[in-house]
């Protein structure tokens, strides 16, 4: 129900972007929630609009980047929706990419 | 003339089953409502109930047990006992109220099919007395309920919640349709009066009457109590129908008491589990859930499991593992989604109530202390807009509480993890492994929509806040709040919080 994380419109030839409703749930929160996104949306986007619910309102915000983790691999943050695979229903978890030794 | 012996009219009053002419035993108790299964017909002719009553007997004994609870409900009707109930209890009230009025009414339906299609007439008896017990509790329940209506219109959802597409109402409608509505008479008997009322409705009307009492609620204290007789009475059928089940079917048996115990021990860890351990007063909370659920369910399960031959669930690990996790989670739920119940949810973490969490619960602060101490800091920093919601929580699609039930990793730490299968061309999602389990096996049978399947089809419109919010029927004197964000708040005041959310700018 949020905007956060939706893009503008597609550039001239591509397909309009489709809306890709997830089960997502951000790094240790309590609840699994709905976030939708569209199949424009890169992976950092996608990290975005999951944390827009969670980090700094259930989980306490830190400084690192975020990853997104579809069927336990990492995806490049630059990656689209659509180029990941990534289907409307399916879960994705969004982690903190926090650098060893920290 | 000398009165009979009981038992020389007894059989002849209460066993009426005819030889039919004109009709074969099948149009009369056709197998999808009476269910006998892999059962001989002639099996059922053994069902026999271990305590009597005739029906001069139940109405004298009823009159009585109405007449007290009445006189007690006028007593008090006048004095100011209501305006003294916490605000936690009263949403203890609420939820109870809303939960159980109508589904009592459902609870007639499912005596009364067992009073048609039950397999024998000692069976359809008692279902007759079942059916006008259950009458009892749903006019009891609704009429208590309703007195409040004038002081506080949440009390207006005793009678609607159960008739709305709110959440809640939803997951209850998808328990007990299965349990009470579509099932035949004989899977009625193990689900509804066997595993239900003999074990599950203790945890509402017993644990729930011992808080109401110390809560100083003898109003609802009395009326639950009254009810809980009758339970005592009819949940007798499910006994005489398991023993005959289990010896000739013993794997079908076996799979509806296991499904229908999950089932339970999910929707009564959101009701009883939160009015328990956060609902009631600190200072008149007489066990924790996790304690009551041991002493008054597990134990009796067992020894249940044992007299028939059956062996626990497979899923036994599972359910022990969630008494320490799943109403603490599904309690943040609610307050996190408050404005989408009909109660107002007391918080209750201040330091003295973490402290009862984490005695009961050793590991409590460890799966919800981190995201309850962002939340108190968000309300301190002025900022109880963060703690607002602004999606819907992920339903189970089994039992369509939210997903929240973390499991402790090799590592320690607690993460909620994702369950699902891929089905007719979809994807489903699942709180628990037991959850989809049940789902796989039982997914020919009716299986509402959840809240969330239902928004993502576009059948709430618009498609935001307001719109689910109308679409569950609630109104702005209705959405919960919590009564009293200071009470649990004010002794972290202070304290450094980073990591927060800024708070957005008007």
């Amino acid at each position: 129900m949020s905007e956060a994380g939706t893009t503008t419109g597609p550039g001239a030839g591509e397909p309009a972007p489709e809306l890709v409703p997830l089960n997502a749930i951000f790094a240790t929160d309590f609840v699994q929630i709905l976030v939708p996104v569209t199949t424009a949306d890169t992976m950092a986007e996608v990290a975005a609009a999951v944390a827009y619910h969670v980090e700094g309102k259930r989980v306490r915000a830190l400084p690192y980047d975020k990853v997104v983790i579809y069927h336990g691999e990492r995806l490049p943050a630059g990656l689209t929706v659509a180029a990941a695979g990534i289907k409307p229903l399916d879960h994705i978890t969004v982690e903190y990419d926090i650098p060893e030794g920290s | 003339m000398a009165l009979l012996k009981r038992e020389e009219w007894q059989g002849f009053v209460r066993d009426v089953d005819w030889s039919y002419r004109y009709v074969d035993d099948e149009a009369v108790y056709p197998e999808w409502h009476s269910g006998t299964g892999k059962v001989p017909r002639e099996a059922w002719a053994a069902w026999e109930e271990s305590y009597k009553v005739s029906y001069p007997e139940y109405v004298a004994t009823q009159r009585e047990k109405e007449a007290a609870a009445y006189a007690v409900k006028g007593a008090l009707q006048r004095s100011g006992v209501w305006d003294g109930l916490s605000e936690g209890w009263k949403s203890a009230t609420k939820m109870h109220f809303g939960g159980a009025a109508v589904a009592e009414y459902a609870a007639v339906l499912a005596e009364l099919k067992m009073a048609r299609f039950g397999l024998t007439g000692a069976w359809r008896n008692m279902a007759v007395f079942g059916q006008l017990d259950e009458l009892r509790h749903a006019s009891i329940t609704t009429f208590f309920g309703h007195e409040f209506i004038g002081r506080d219109p949440q009390y207006d959802w005793t009678q609607k919640a159960y008739q709305t597409n709110n959440w809640v109402a939803i997951a209850l409608r998808n328990l007990f349709d299965a349990m009470m509505s579509s099932a035949n008479v004989v899977d009625i008997a193990l689900q509804l009066p066997l595993v239900f009322e003999t074990g599950f409705t203790n945890l509402q009307f017993v644990a729930l009457a011992a808080d109401a009492l110390a809560s100083g609620d003898v109003n609802f204290a009395n009326m639950i109590s009254s009810i809980q007789t009758d339970e005592a009475r009819h949940s007798q059928q499910g006994g005489p129908t398991l023993e005959i089940l289990a010896e000739h079917d013993p794997v079908r048996a076996q799979w509806v008491v296991d499904k229908t115990f999950w089932a339970s021990a999910r929707a009564l860890s959101a009701l009883t589990g939160v009015s328990m351990d956060y609902y009631t007063p600190l200072e008149h909370r007489k066990q924790s859930y996790r304690e009551f659920m041991e002493e008054w369910i597990i134990d009796q399960f067992i020894r249940t499991l044992e007299q028939y031959g059956l062996r626990k669930p497979w899923y036994w690990d599972e359910f022990m593992r969630g008494l320490d996790v799943w109403h603490h989670a599904l309690h943040m739920g609610f307050w996190v989604w408050r404005p989408t119940i009909w109660w107002r949810p007391m918080a209750a973490v201040s330091p003295d109530e973490r402290a009862w969490l984490t005695e009961k619960y050793p590991n409590w602060e460890k799966v919800f202390g981190d995201k309850w101490d962002v939340i108190i800091d968000n309300v301190n920093a002025g900022n109880v807009a963060a703690t607002l919601p602004e999606t819907l929580p992920w339903l189970c699609s089994n039992c369509h509480l939210p997903c929240c039930n973390a499991t402790q990793s090799r590592d320690g730490t607690w993460r909620v993890r994702d369950f699902s299968l891929s089905y007719d061309d979809r994807v489903y999602h699942f709180c628990t492994i037991a959850c989809r389990q049940i789902f796989w096996k039982d997914r020919s049978g009716v299986n509402h929509e959840t809240l969330v399947d239902r928004f993502l089809a576009g059948r709430i419109q618009p498609m935001d806040v307001g719109g689910v919010l109308g679409y569950m029927g609630l109104t702005p004197e209705v959405m919960g709040d919590d009564p009293d964000y200071e009470a649990w708040t004010r002794d972290y005041q202070g304290r450094p919080a980073a990591g927060l959310v800024p708070a957005a700018q008007p």
